[in-house]
């Protein structure tokens, strides 16, 4: 019985080494098929009162076509990347939550403006609703804005006071106080070394870095690791995050003064996002309507309160709820980066921040 | 001819051709393992690793001496792999180091928060520039030690004392394999955090709090380290522990050794292969982590899969794939360094009859002896590294800013009943991972006993063939990953507008099975090798084919490795998150560790929940395996 059972697994094992499969490709979607496939990040469709049921819901109901969400895959736009540079074919039509950075990584890789369609304006009622401020900037007009965050520092006023700039970060009151995040793999931490170089500049960034090393900053992996683990714990007074936190400290009963949000400068750096069509998408028009459709006053308010981000629209063309304007704190000005101010420097950035912690 | 006739045909055809697959079933049996191999590890991992070796289509070594001669990664070696000539200008700056190194005998106070002075020896060594090869190697070398010195009283107890819950223990030592990296350093903030659980008990007695993770982040990497690694050593050196010859141990008692004399001289060389492959297992899997240094520890413990992963972001892959190539190099290296060892040592022996376990607390003045206390010191520091963030984890899914909640879990409930198609459901999680276990386990147990069976008693190239056999776990799990994308998920394209590709349930269980065979390998090859050869010649003598040979008589005398490595198959396949994350995605095909991912968003409670149904369901099985695989040990 034993000696079967393994010849039966010698068996298997063969087969699913030689098991490949064959397939051919049909020159995908039918245009005008009425099915509109977007693909877009977990928190938009898997997590807690994520927004995506609800627009998917509400999109059906009212253009009578079909919206298909695909989960973005672990290597978000890199994989879209290879997939256009190797030929692999993509699926899907339009991409939800797009950011400066990913753009500028695609015309980098592939060829300027590749990847996704020029937006036609015309085609758009509602584009002109989009703040001027909240575009991503890029030249071959590719992107729409539906949704943005700030960065900011979120603390506990019972340790340490609220940090009035960026410099006195640096200063004794803060020491071993401050959690960021790397920015080579984290969205947040990517925008506070943004913010930095902003602030300091070029040239000044990596000096001012150096001083928060000597007062002891601590750079984790990524969000969840430094929010959800170690400033939950209670490890550190401050965690680089974003400026929505109260809405989630009052929906789950936390202590606010553990929860405040600061703005050094008066300042945070601003994450807008966008949504594209993919070159091969097969049912633009229906991708047009779904742009519009995001845009409009009623989905705006419900990414805002789900995902909780701000609205891409100036303010009379959404109304958000009491809560949102009560917890979700906006800087006096923005900081934010261009797609002409990234491209061709955000690696160098990077890399050469990560090499004064690195490899010592 | 008769029907009688025609039956007797018949019947010796189909025995002819049952014996024709009898004979050639080891044949057989290799070629689908190397089928296997092909197509899930080598051309991915290949299709990547050509990648550092060309340069616009020509071959080059360009990017890996770009790399070897980078200070950044290689600190002062860097320079000598740049001239590798000017001895003498190295010997200098050796010298010149040697001359700075300076000893002073001063007073300190060791014990933080205690002021004791201490004679201390003050070794000032004049700083070194490490690279990040470099500091890889240092906290992999810490770790190692720090595992198997965790490691092993676990395994001396689990083997040598009987106690209520030893086998279910024994069982659950496995947990920490299956977990996802970040629940581990949510468990660890979770418990040592200054808020945490470890805290609160010190607090409820008056003491702390202390800053356990902030005083030393490269300790709490490295003890993070140990949780994954030192349940790795224990279950190793208990299974070769308790297939030990209980009788080579009275045969030296009654020709006068002393109990110490006979445990060093009898028992010790029978355990320290199982102690070396967990040591070497332990160096591969910590010179090559990746989420745990930068979640507990920070940017400034990087190690080399960090850069890597940096660089397959940035789409460089000439680069990230020369450091991976490192990586494997040296991984391997010490793999084959390891094996010329190990077959060194190959004795003959043994019917295995493990020695008697005493009692662990038979009575209360055997309990007060110095040794059962140091079993309960040790049971201690074990309850709070392993215990401890497990059950931080799990008390942390009942909780939210109100005390205790049952939300996270109402939310895995509302998921799993109300949930759209293209959500994650919890159950759908939990059937994937069980079926892809039990699969892989199908998978992987042929192939690595067949890579065993050929590789023991073949010499130098069976040496060779048993390292590369390693490579799974030797390949950076980043390049693995990208390759399976590439290679298998993208297809690889053929004449005629096909495409070559290999996705969903099969490729997962074929990539869980290539990344778990070695643990099957690891498990037998050893014991085999021990096997006395002239039993199985016997056997071929008086007629038995090579298969016959191998299924009657050596595989039951290694039936207690074939299980060990079962048990591990299982644990890889249902703790596997990175390229299970690349070929399920898209399809219904993912599983617990995929699930708690999915979960994490701006607040960690569901994925949180979800990490401890994890727990729970593997525990669940792991105490049902080893109760149905304990029925073959002995």
């Amino acid at each position: 019985m034993k000696r079967r059972a393994l010849l039966g697994a010698i068996g298997s094992g063969s087969a699913l080494g030689i098991a490949g499969c064959l397939t051919r490709d049909d020159g995908g979607d039918e245009e005008g098929d009425g099915t509109l496939t977007v693909v877009t990040y977990e928190s938009m469709i898997d997590t807690e009162d994520s927004a995506g049921p609800w627009l998917k819901e509400r999109f059906e109901d009212e253009f009578d076509a079909e919206l298909e969400w695909e989960q973005l895959p672990d290597g978000g736009i890199n994989h879209y990347v290879q997939r256009a540079d190797r030929d692999a074919g993509i699926d899907a039509d339009v991409y939800l939550g797009l950011n400066v950075d990913d753009l500028v990584r695609v015309d980098d890789q592939l060829e300027d403006g590749a990847l996704f369609r020029e937006l036609d304006d015309d085609r758009l009622e509602r584009a002109d609703r989009v703040r001027d401020e909240f575009a991503l900037g890029d030249p071959h007009g590719r992107t729409l804005t539906y949704d943005m965050g700030y960065i900011s520092l979120v603390y506990d006023e019972t340790e340490v006071a609220e940090p009035a700039s960026l410099e006195a970060l640096t200063e004794p009151e803060y020491e071993d106080a401050l959690l960021a995040q790397n920015a080579q793999k984290a969205d947040s931490g990517q925008a506070f070394l943004l913010w930095t170089i902003d602030a300091f500049g070029e040239d000044g960034y990596l000096d001012y870095w150096q001083r928060l090393e000597d007062n002891g900053v601590r750079v984790l992996d990524g969000w969840s690791e430094s929010y959800s683990g170690a400033y939950m714990e209670g490890e550190r007074s401050m965690v680089v995050s974003y400026s929505t936190d109260q809405v989630y400290a009052n929906r789950f009963d936390y202590d606010f003064s553990r929860h405040q949000v600061a703005f050094p400068d008066d300042q945070g750096y601003a994450n807008p996002e966008g949504m594209a069509i993919f070159e091969g998408a097969g049912d633009a028009d229906l991708a047009y309507d779904f742009f519009d459709f995001v845009l409009s006053s009623e989905a705006q308010a419900e990414i805002a309160t789900r995902n909780v981000q701000y609205p891409a629209v100036a303010d009379e063309h959404v109304d958000l709820d009491e809560e949102f304007d009560e917890y979700a704190h906006t800087p006096e000005e923005m900081v934010s980066f261009g797609y002409d101010d990234l491209q061709g420097n955000l690696d160098g950035w990077v890399e050469d921040w990560a090499q004064e912690f690195a490899g010592q | 001819m008769s029907l009688a006739d025609r039956l007797v045909v018949d019947r010796r055809s189909a025995g002819a051709a049952s014996a024709w697959l009898e004979r050639r079933a080891l044949s057989l049996a290799a070629l689908g393992t190397a089928a296997v191999l092909v197509v899930v590890l080598y051309l991915p991992v290949g299709l990547v690793f050509v990648e550092a070796l060309l340069e616009d289509g020509s071959p080059t070594l360009g990017h890996v001496a770009e790399v070897v001669t980078d200070p950044f990664y290689f600190g002062v070696l860097a320079d000598v792999f740049a001239e590798p000539l000017a001895i003498g200008d190295h010997l200098g700056a050796l010298v010149g180091w040697l001359g700075g190194i300076s000893i002073a005998v001063t007073l300190a106070s060791p014990v933080p928060g205690l002021d004791l002075p201490v004679p201390w020896l003050a070794v000032d060594l004049p700083p070194v520039r490490k690279g990040l090869f470099g500091f890889t190697a240092y906290q992999a070398a810490l770790s190692t030690v720090a595992s198997v010195a965790i490691g092993l009283p676990a395994a001396y107890i689990l083997a040598n004392y009987e106690f209520r819950g030893r086998r279910t223990l024994r069982s659950l030592t496995i947990l920490p394999f299956v977990l996802p990296g970040i629940m581990v350093a949510v468990g660890f903030y979770a418990m040592f955090g200054r808020t945490g659980t470890l805290n609160t008990l010190l607090g409820a007695v008056g003491l702390g709090p202390f800053a356990f993770v902030e005083t030393s982040p490269l300790a709490i990497v490295i003890l993070a380290h140990a949780f994954y690694n030192a349940p790795l050593v224990a279950r190793l050196t208990v299974s070769a522990w308790e297939s030990v010859d209980a009788r080579t141990v009275e045969t030296a008692r009654s020709l006068g050794a002393s109990p110490r004399r006979a445990f060093r001289d009898v028992v010790v060389p029978q355990l320290v292969p199982a102690v070396l492959t967990g040591a070497l297992l332990t160096f591969i899997f910590t010179f090559m982590t990746f989420p745990i240094v930068l979640a507990l520890g920070g940017l400034q413990l990087a190690t080399v899969e960090v850069w890597i992963y940096d660089r397959v972001q940035r789409l460089a892959y000439g680069e990230a794939a020369s450091l991976a190539i490192l990586e494997t190099v040296l991984s391997l290296g010490l793999t084959y360094a390891y094996l010329r060892y190990e077959s060194a040592r190959a004795g003959l022996s043994q019917a295995p009859s493990p020695p008697p376990r005493e009692a662990l607390f038979p009575d209360v003045r055997t309990a007060l002896s110095p040794r059962r206390l140091a079993i309960l010191g040790y049971g201690l520091v074990a309850l709070v590294l392993f215990v401890g963030p497990l059950a931080s984890l799990v008390v942390g899914s009942f909780t939210d800013g109100s005390g205790f909640t049952l939300r996270n879990y109402a939310f895995l409930l509302e998921r799993q009943l109300e949930g759209a198609s293209f959500q994650t459901r919890p159950v759908p999680a939990i059937r994937n991972s069980l079926l892809f276990g039990l699969a892989t386990l199908a998978v992987a147990v042929p192939m690595g006993v067949v890579i065993s069976v050929l590789t023991v008693r073949a010499g130098r190239s069976g040496r060779l063939v048993d390292t590369l056999a390693m490579l799974p776990l030797a390949v950076s799990g980043v390049v693995f990953g990208i390759g399976l994308l590439q290679g298998l998920v993208f297809g690889i394209p053929l004449p005629g507008g096909w495409r070559f590709q290999v996705t969903g349930a099969v490729a997962i269980v074929a990539a869980h099975a290539v990344a778990a065979y070695p643990f099957v390998t690891r498990n037998v090859s050893p014991l085999l090798a021990t096997l006395d050869p002239a039993m199985v010649e016997s056997a071929r003598a008086l007629g038995a084919s090579r298969t016959r040979a191998l299924l009657d008589v050596e595989l039951p005398l290694v039936a207690s490795g074939i299980v060990a490595g079962a048990a591990f198959a299982f644990a890889v396949s249902i703790g596997e998150f990175s390229s299970t994350v690349i070929l399920a995605s898209g399809s219904e095909h993912y599983t617990m560790p995929v699930a708690v991912e999915r979960y994490l968003g701006r607040r960690s409670g569901p994925a949180i929940a979800m990490g401890t149904l994890l727990l729970a369901v593997t525990a669940a099985s792991f105490v049902v395996v080893d109760r149905v695989g304990g029925r073959y040990e002995l």
